[in-house]
């Protein structure tokens, strides 16, 4: 016996042992150690505790073995050599020795660059087998690796180490098993195996060399948890061997989890049969809750019990167990403590109640009083009124009624205040005194009070009078002299009261409106003055937006907002106004641009600008007058009337008018976090800004005009081409079709694609219908187009009957129109597309690329199900109509043929394609060259995605990758369609907004 | 011999910023060999950082020598006084070459303009790769002629790890497995024995890790 522990003991009696694994957390959480353990307690005899596996940051194998140890199960620290050197390493051993770890596996260890800090520097003082010698040597010889004794207590360990049978060379690996055996390894754990056979194999020359007598060798194996796992590791982990049965039997199941185990047992049962494996080391990374199950189904279980078991450190249960029995004592105590507590609280929650009922007497006792002092105002009130009324009855004769209505008013007020004071006094302290009885705030005190004037106004018009004296300043005696004034002034007091409660009410709007209507009967009222501001104020918090949004009301001239002088502010809205005109008369609503002009003029008399825009408005022409920017005044809280949102309003329906438009701000284009604003189109027309030439020196009109074609059928039908005139010329001729834009898709995962355009579509590469559905529900695709790349004989040479299948289920899983692109081989894309026109002969998908060589097959099938084409010629004027013409001779019409002229991206020959494609314009429009007049596709993303510029990667002199592979492709593509192009194929959907936000701002 | 490459612009004119009148000093030993830091590197960094600065506002005054070797003293005899006409020294040649110049001409201020990377062949135009680590204990008579120590990305030495897929390195698919190379040649020597032997934990010292290092051959002192 080496190091007496279990797994030792297990492997020495015979029994298939079984090992498991713990990854310890990237934090300092005990408790998902502990957990961790307990799953796999019972059902293994050991298990190897990590050591920052794949380099990245964890709790270190140590601490964490102390843990799983604590709670009984039996570690196998893992040590490895890329983090400390023979100094560090021999002092952990001493410590993990001292702390009862037994079993130790020496490992070389990952290298950093896999982890989370491949910046790191990797120590690798020695590799594993050096380690294995250096740990053997402490052991067996009592020496540290310097050569200097160990004088006691000696590391013991039962030693392992890792074995991949996978790795290369094969032959090497039994013998590499070999020198670490004689380097001091007593077990090993193998890679994860699921290539049973190859490691068969291996275990042959294991035993030819007489490995098996010296060393217990355990086979790794782990439960695949799904088909990215298995893929996952079958692509990116070095040496791990995941065969396709494994992924063929993960794909087809139902619950991949349990299909996942079930491989795992399968796996376990073959390897047992293998002579020479003592045991299976079974890692279930992040789902150890797996291993009973597996251990059971593999009839591993139960696991011999741990003989000799002694944790040096307490485990957790026994810490439970005396923490617990303190706890009691204490709870009892604190028990005891909270009678006692409990008996008090009683006794003062009697004098409490028994206070209570005292305050609410009080209570009461004060409300009555209030009532009181009300009533007692009330009358006051109304005998102020009579006598007021009286002595100006009395004194109204005498001809000084001024006089007699200031004295009257000093007389009234004097009776009143010191008849009511004492009314108002008492309400005062009744109030006050609730206040204190009820513990209220000043806040709730001031609602109350207002509650009791304006419940009063409301219930009974005689009520006001108790405090219409005390907020209303205006002299009494106007009452006398007018008696309307007296109702008039009622119901003003009862519109404020309203106004007032439904502020409360945060009716800030409703408020408004009383206050206004008290103001309009009684424009001096204070009370109602203040309400309005105060709702006014309160109306902003609640809807700042509100009034902020509303609409320019172009008569007369608005208020002067802050911060600008009232001239900067008049110059301002004229501009406003003749810009307002101006969209008027491009919308073709003289009147009302008649109407903006002349108000512009009445402010501004001489302002050319308006008047120009009036004659134009006069005569009834609808053509723009240029609008001028506004002066930079600093403006605030007036932004949102600025005329721009007004003009964004321009509905997109009117697209044919917007051509002629004024400077249009349509709200940016989204696409799932792709956004492009839209680009400010231009105001004026060529011939307006070439005022001063003739037309017919920059106008050239053409003869000609080019086919359209159109692609898909029913709603999302896109048609092309159509033009009368050279791109984008609209000054001279019509286009009546945008140009277009397809994503480009591929059947089968891209090999080359750079990662800045792969992660918009990685998600979905396996899978072409959904890949397509992406393009078209996240990015607003109008048309697809699918390049059959997995069938090319040169590379994966996957059969055409199977990409037409794929083809097949995405011509049938989207409605806009698709275009299948071969993979360029003539004979493999005949054999394809014919295939596919065989599943879904009556779908109006578009066909390509038809070459010179395969034309006339195609062409035939093509012209049975009256399908669109893409005829592909090499880059050459001649070529392409030659094409074209050989087409039309077979019986195709030029409307089902779309042009491929053979581009280049940017920087790779751009202006030898923007050449041929303008001679063939040129040719189709001034020369009427019939058999060119048709629309160009260009399939320029997999041109420019494969340049050197936009597989760089991103440093301080090219820039950023993304950016600059996204800008080559929009500017491909823009180079193209100034060329011509109608139909864009492209790929990163950034690039492609930013075409199409071009082609709108153009067109 | 030592390959270096030339540092990225902008950290060279950030380190010139507040440089009126430079010198621009290549070498003619290993840097102009693996095209870092000869004649024709000297030419087109003086021209680059002179527009660098005219670009950014500030003109500066360079001049351009390259100089046999950086690593000898008799070659650097002239600057310990002509450089004292400049504001700093910029040297072309590797790490030995600008510490040899602030050990010799202490009144001169010098910066680096090349990062010194490794001692490595040339397999191409424009192709440099690491064959030696300078680790001071050579063992390439055990391991076929090709070093583990420069060449795995552990420094193994006892045969490759499990991470050795095809011949190609884990770390990098275009890195090769260099003891998958020792093993097939090893192997096809017939000298497969030295692959079962346990190659003992090494001794770094050699390596640097025992200070900075010295030779000295007391026939040739003077």
């Amino acid at each position: 016996m080496i190091s007496g522990s279990n797994l030792e003991q297990v492997l020495i009696s015979g029994e298939f042992a079984v090992t498991g694994e713990l990854g310890p957390p990237q934090n300092g959480n005990f408790d998902v150690v502990r957990d961790k353990a307990r799953i796999l307690r019972g059902h293994v005899d050991a298990v190897n505790i990590t050591d920052c596996q794949t380099a990245i940051v964890r709790m270190s194998s140590l601490a964490a073995g102390l843990i799983v140890l604590a709670e009984g199960v039996e570690p196998v620290m893992q040590m490895t050599c890329r983090d400390r050197n023979r100094i560090g390493i021999q002092s952990d051993i001493l410590g993990a020795s001292a702390l009862g770890i037994k079993n130790l596996l020496c490992l070389t260890g990952d290298h950093q660059k896999f982890g989370n800090h491949p910046q790191a520097k990797g120590v690798f003082d020695m590799d594993s087998i050096q380690l294995l010698d250096m740990v053997k040597a402490m052991r067996d010889d009592k020496k540290f690796q310097c050569g200097d004794e160990i004088k006691s207590h000696e590391p013991r360990f039962f030693l392992g180490a890792a074995a991949n049978p996978f790795a290369d060379p094969f032959k090497y690996r039994p013998i590499r098993v070999a020198k670490k055996v004689k380097a001091g390894a007593s077990f090993i754990q193998t890679q994860i195996i699921y290539n049973v056979e190859k490691f068969a194999r291996f275990m042959e020359i294991v035993r030819d060399l007489g490995l098996n007598e010296k060393v217990y060798i355990l086979a790794g194996v782990t439960p695949p948890k799904s088909v990215g796992m298995a893929r996952y590791m079958k692509k990116f982990v070095p040496g791990l061997d995941v065969t396709d049965e494994v992924i063929e039997r993960l794909k087809g199941a139902k619950d991949p989890k349990e299909e996942g185990i079930s491989i795992c047992v399968d796996i376990i049962k073959q390897v047992r049969e293998i002579p020479g494996v003592a045991g299976v080391h079974i890692m279930a990374i992040e789902w150890e809750q797996a291993v009973p199950e597996i251990v059971s189904l593999a009839g591993l279980s139960p696991r011999p019990m741990p003989k000799t078991f002694e944790p040096r450190l307490r485990s957790s249960e026994a810490i439970d167990l005396i923490v617990s029995k303190a706890m009691k004592d204490a709870k009892a105590e604190a028990e005891k403590a909270l009678e006692q507590a409990k008996a008090e609280a009683q006794a003062s929650r009697d004098l409490v109640l028994k206070e209570k009922g005292k305050i609410s007497s009080e209570v009461s006792n004060l409300k009555r009083r209030v009532e009181e002092a009300k009533a007692i105002a009330v009358r006051k009130e109304s005998e102020i009124g009579r006598l007021t009324r009286e002595l100006a009855k009395n004194r109204a004769g005498q001809g000084h009624v001024r006089t007699v209505r200031r004295s009257a008013s000093g007389d009234a007020g004097k009776t009143l205040s010191s008849h009511d004071s004492s009314a108002l006094i008492s309400l005062r302290s009744g109030l006050e005194a609730l206040r204190k009885g009820l513990g209220i705030n000043e806040d709730q005190l001031e609602a109350l009070k207002r509650l009791f004037e304006a419940e009063s106004l409301l219930s009974s018009g005689a009520d006001e009078r108790v405090t219409a004296p005390f907020d209303r300043s205006p002299a009494p005696g106007e009452r006398l002299e007018k008696p309307e004034a007296e109702s008039r002034h009622r119901e003003v007091v009862s519109l404020a009261a309203k106004g007032n409660v439904l502020l409360h009410k945060n009716d800030a709007a409703g408020a408004i409106d009383a206050f206004e209507r008290a103001l309009a009967i009684e424009p001096e009222d204070k009370k109602a003055r203040e309400g309005l501001k105060k709702a006014k104020e309160a109306f902003e918090i609640a809807e700042p937006s509100e009034e902020a949004a509303g609409p320019v009301v172009p008569e007369g001239i608005p208020p002067c907002p802050e911060g600008l002088s009232p001239e900067d502010w008049q110059r301002k809205w004229v501009i406003r106004l003749v810009a307002t005109g101006n969209v008027h008369l491009h919308k073709g609503e003289v009147d009302k641009a008649l109407n903006a002009f002349k108000l512009a003029l009445e402010l501004q008399p001489d302002d050319k600008r308006a008047k120009t825009g009036l004659l134009k408005a006069d005569s009834g022409e609808a053509a723009p007058v240029p609008a001028p920017a506004e002066p930079e005044v600093p403006e605030r809280a007036e932004v949102p009337s600025a005329p721009g949102p007004e003009i964004a309003k321009v509905p997109e329906g009117v697209k044919t008018e917007a051509k002629k438009g004024p400077p249009v701000t349509v709200a940016p284009t989204v696409t799932e976090g792709i956004s492009v604003p839209e680009l400010p189109k231009e105001t004026r027309t060529l011939f307006e800004r070439a005022d001063s030439i003739q037309e017919n020196l920059f106008t050239e009109s053409c003869t000609g005009a080019i086919r359209e074609v159109c692609l898909g059928e029913g709603e999302k039908a896109v048609t092309l081409g159509g033009a009368s005139t050279l791109p984008f010329h609209i000054f001279e001729g019509d286009m009546p079709r945008a140009p277009q834009v397809a994503f480009g898709i591929l059947d089968s995962e891209p090999e080359d694609w750079p990662d800045v355009l792969s992660r918009y579509y990685s998600d979905v590469f396996s899978d072409p219908v959904a890949w397509a559905r992406k393009c078209i529900d996240h990015y607003g695709a109008k048309a697809i187009c699918l390049s059959l790349v997995s069938t090319d004989p040169n590379g994966m040479n996957r059969p055409s009957s199977e990409a037409a299948g794929k083809a097949r289920s995405v011509i049938e899983g989207i409605d806009v129109p698709l275009i299948l692109w071969g993979c360029g081989n003539a004979e493999k894309d005949t054999e394809t597309l014919r295939e596919v026109t065989g599943l879904v002969g009556n779908r109006k998908v578009c066909m390509g690329p038809l070459s010179d060589a395969n034309y006339r097959s195609l062409g035939a099938t093509a012209m049975a199900f009256h399908l669109p084409v893409v005829a592909s010629s090499p880059i050459d004027v001649n070529l392409a109509k030659q094409l074209n013409i050989l087409l039309e001779n077979l019986g195709l019409s030029l409307d089902q043929i779309l042009m491929d002229p053979s581009i280049g991206a940017i920087g790779y020959g751009i202006e030898y394609s923007y050449s041929v494609m303008e001679r063939i314009r040129l040719a189709a429009l001034t020369q009427q060259d019939e058999k060119l007049q048709v629309p160009f596709i260009c399939n320029l993303g997999r041109e420019v995605w494969k340049t050197k510029e936009c597989r760089l990667p991103s440093d301080a002199h090219m820039g950023d990758q993304e950016r600059r592979g996204v800008l080559m492709e929009a500017i491909t593509a823009s180079t193209l369609l100034l060329a011509g192009g109608e139909l864009m194929v492209m790929t990163h959907p950034k690039a492609i907004a930013l075409t199409e936000a071009l082609i709108k701002g153009m067109v | 011999m030592i390959i270096a490459e030339q540092k990225p612009l902008d950290e060279i004119l950030e380190m010139i910023s507040g440089v009126e009148r430079l010198l621009v000093l290549g070498c003619r030993g290993c840097v102009a060999v693996c095209s870092a830091g000869g004649d024709k590197e000297v030419g087109a960094l003086a021209s680059a950082l002179r527009l660098g600065r005219k670009k950014a506002g500030k003109p500066i005054e360079i001049d351009e020598e390259t100089y046999v070797r950086q690593c000898d003293p008799e070659y650097l005899e002239p600057l310990e006084e002509d450089g004292k006409r400049y504001d700093a020294v910029l040297s072309m040649a590797c790490g030995v070459g600008v510490n040899f110049i602030a050990d010799r001409c202490p009144g001169i201020n010098v910066l680096p303009a090349l990062n010194t990377t490794f001692y490595g062949a040339n397999l191409s135009s424009g192709e440099w790769a690491e064959m030696c680590a300078g680790c001071g204990a050579c063992v390439l008579h055990l391991t076929g002629g090709l070093c583990p120590v420069a060449r795995c990305a552990k420094s193994l030495s006892n045969g490759p790890c499990g991470g050795s897929v095809g011949g190609r390195c884990e770390i990098n698919k275009d890195v090769p497995c260099i003891w998958h190379q020792i093993c097939e040649k090893l192997t096809s020597r017939k000298q497969h024995q030295l692959l079962r032997e346990i190659v003992p934990i090494r001794d770094w010292r050699p390596s640097g890790h025992g200070g900075p290092r010295r030779r000295i051959r007391e026939d040739l002192l003077p």
